[in-house]
């Protein structure tokens, strides 16, 4: 089999990216400044376009040069225009799939996808940044059939046929709780601002904006109507944002994949092989929990681009109720049990707690004292106590909110002061565990644990003074993981 | 279930002591001679009062770490320095004032090296390092023998993967 040049509409794609960040350097040297003799633009706009004309001529050739193909269980890929390299990417190593479909692939009826690997640095992930629907479908099935086979292998569990179950839809009522939770509607503010402000560079608004200002303030009944206006728009606003995001969010899980969607003009696939699911988290910040709602995470291996992608693809949906959570997460994934009654730590942990010394509280004392300011008509020193007050309150609360529990083949941890986070995963996916005591917690029998998965960095996970007793069943429980791994000799 | 955990049986070679001593005399010899050097900046250029008073409160600290870290701290991280290897696990612990245990299992021990600086090589010793998926861990003093028999055990144990990796 031969190599396939990728879809002709990678040079609409690439060109439309290009177009759009070349837009700036255009105006500002061509409309903004077009009057100024400085040498810095007469040089400057033969080298604008000289530049652009080189990018799009390493579009078109990039088109001509990078090629791929797929054999039974590996891609490769050829590309460079100069340096040429080639790359194998065997199926067995890809991590989990993600499936990007934005407002320009719609409009063309393409898709992009990215199959994400453990590897690290800039060749870990193999993308199609543009490519038919149809072409991404046969990838999937391509990619994802070779791995079953490979996997019947070595699971004990029998495999039924694969059925796709949905799990979860956002409803209206979801996505109107979303919409509060995540205090959407306040992003209309700095939105508002940055236009304010752009305005103003241009036009310069901004005395004409205080004379009407000024003129408004003095009439009660209009301002009243502005602030209801402001905040109607607001919520408005932040209502139909949390749509669009999270519109169409349904997570629905096969017996050996995960598959999450999102999005109505930017729709985003994920889909992630169960077993490569290293680690479970649950997120709840304060506001969560008080409306009974919660984030769930899934750590794994592959490697998203930005962190904010990774943050969001690994996540299901943040505002599940916090039951539906629970249950959903042994629904998807069988093999994990999560255990609702969690041991709490000792009283003695709550006071070691409070007497480690927090540096915030002493630095932030040590500015009072040199600064002494004078905005309140109250002395430095109430400050100061006051912030003790703050910080030892966060941590009563996180040694109100520490749990812990060792399940047969499983470690439950939950820490946080304001917002927990629950943690959960397998013996036989910790990669490395390390208890450690310092001299204060040795006095009080107490000792840390930390453990470590895979992820990308590594994800480390550590629960603070538990009792002594513990941490050496923790060591135990984990030195016998042998039986739960099964071994290849290489 | 047992609770304590278990020390690793295996100790490093007695002139670590001797190495980490020397270690120390040289770190600790040019944290003095900077000292100097800013003393007599201090006393060259006038610089502020106060900057002389913290000159001898940071010399006074650092006469009294020097101490601890030249004649007392290589006997006892001596004295808490234990490994153990087995066909699943490597074991550490270490740290007399905080200690630490570590477990890492041989199917994610990735690579394993000797290293030999100038003063390891005096005392014909050698560093073992070893990393896995998201950690490096270094025992850092065996003799030759013990040094390159180690190795190559590591590297024996290490050859197994596990499934879905």
């Amino acid at each position: 089999m031969g190599y396939h040049r990728y879809s002709l509409w990678i040079i609409a794609f690439d060109s439309w990216k290009l177009g759009k960040s070349a837009i700036f350097f255009l105006v500002y040297f061509f409309l903004i400044k077009r009057g100024s003799d400085s040498f810095l633009f007469v040089y400057g706009r033969p080298a604008v376009l000289l530049l652009l004309g080189l990018s799009v001529i390493r579009i078109v050739l990039k088109w001509f040069t990078h090629k791929y193909r797929l054999d039974e269980d590996a891609f490769h890929l050829k590309e460079g225009i100069f340096t040429k390299s080639k790359r194998t990417i065997p199926f067995n190593k890809i991590e989990n799939i993600n499936e990007h479909t934005s407002f320009f692939h719609r409009l063309t009826g393409t898709t992009s996808i990215i199959f994400e690997t453990g590897m690290k640095g800039d060749e870990a992930a193999v993308e199609f940044n543009i490519l038919s629907r149809a072409k991404a479908n046969e990838l999937k099935e391509r990619v994802g059939t070779k791995k079953e086979t490979e996997e019947s292998v070595v699971t004990v569990e029998t495999k039924e046929e694969a059925e796709r179950e949905v799990h979860f839809r956002a409803e209206k009522k979801d996505l109107l709780k979303a919409s509060f939770t995540s205090l959407s509607f306040l992003f209309l503010l700095p939105l508002i601002a940055s236009f304010y402000s752009k305005l103003d560079d241009i036009f310069e608004v901004e005395e004409d904006a205080e004379g009407l200002v000024s003129q408004l303030l003095q009439s009660g009944w209009l301002i009243a109507t502005i602030v209801v206006l402001v905040i109607l728009i607001s919520i408005a606003f932040g209502i139909s944002r949390t749509f669009l995001k999270y519109g169409g969010f349904e997570i629905a899980s096969d017996s050996d994949r995960i598959y999450i969607q999102k999005g109505v003009l930017d729709a985003t696939k994920f889909s992630i092989s169960k077993h490569r699911v290293q680690a479970i988290e649950i997120h709840q910040t304060m506001l969560k929990r008080l409306l009974g709602l919660a984030e769930v995470k899934l750590t794994s291996v592959g490697e998203a681009r930005s962190d904010e992608q990774k943050l969001e693809s690994n996540s299901l949906y943040p505002f599940l109720p916090v039951h539906r959570a629970y249950d959903m997460i042994e629904e998807i994934l069988p093999s994990y049990q999560i255990t609702r009654k969690m041991d709490r730590l000792p009283r003695i942990s709550l006071l070691i707690r409070l007497l480690k010394p927090s540096f915030i509280w002493i630095i932030g004392t040590g500015v009072l004292w040199y600064f002494k300011p004078n905005v309140l008509p109250i002395p430095w020193w109430i400050l100061s106590v006051v912030l003790l007050l703050i910080v030892s309150v966060i941590r009563y609360l996180d040694y109100k909110h520490t749990k812990y529990t060792l399940n047969a083949s499983f470690v439950q941890f939950k820490t946080g002061g304001l917002s927990t986070s629950l943690f959960l995963t397998k013996r036989s996916k910790v990669i490395e565990i390390s208890v450690k005591r310092n001299f204060v917690q040795k006095w009080f029998g107490l000792a840390s644990v930390d453990l470590v998965n895979r992820s990308k960095p590594i994800h480390h996970s550590a629960i603070e003074d538990v009792p002594h007793e513990l941490a050496g069943s923790f060591y135990h429980w984990y030195q016998g993981r042998g039986k739960e791994v099964e071994f290849i000799k290489r | 279930m047992a609770v304590e955990i278990s020390n690793p049986n295996l100790r490093l070679s007695k002139d670590v002591v001797k190495v980490w001593t020397i270690n120390e005399i040289i770190g600790n010899g040019i944290g003095f001679l900077v000292l100097g050097v800013l003393f007599y900046l201090d006393h060259r250029f006038l610089w502020w009062e106060w900057v002389g008073w913290l000159l001898l409160v940071a010399t006074g600290i650092s006469v009294i770490t020097a101490i601890w870290d030249i004649f007392f701290h290589p006997k006892l991280k001596y004295k808490h320095w234990r490994y153990e290897i087995d066909e699943e696990y490597l074991k550490l612990r270490h740290g007399a004032i905080n200690e630490q245990h570590q477990l890492v299992p041989m199917s994610k021990v990735q690579s394993v090296a000797t290293k030999q600086g100038p003063i390891l090589r005096r005392y014909r010793l050698y560093a073992l390092s070893i990393e896995t998926m998201g950690s490096s861990h270094l025992i850092p003093a065996l003799s030759k023998d013990e040094a390159f028999q180690l190795r190559d055990t590591i590297a024996r144990y290490a050859k197994v993967t596990e499934e879905g990796e």
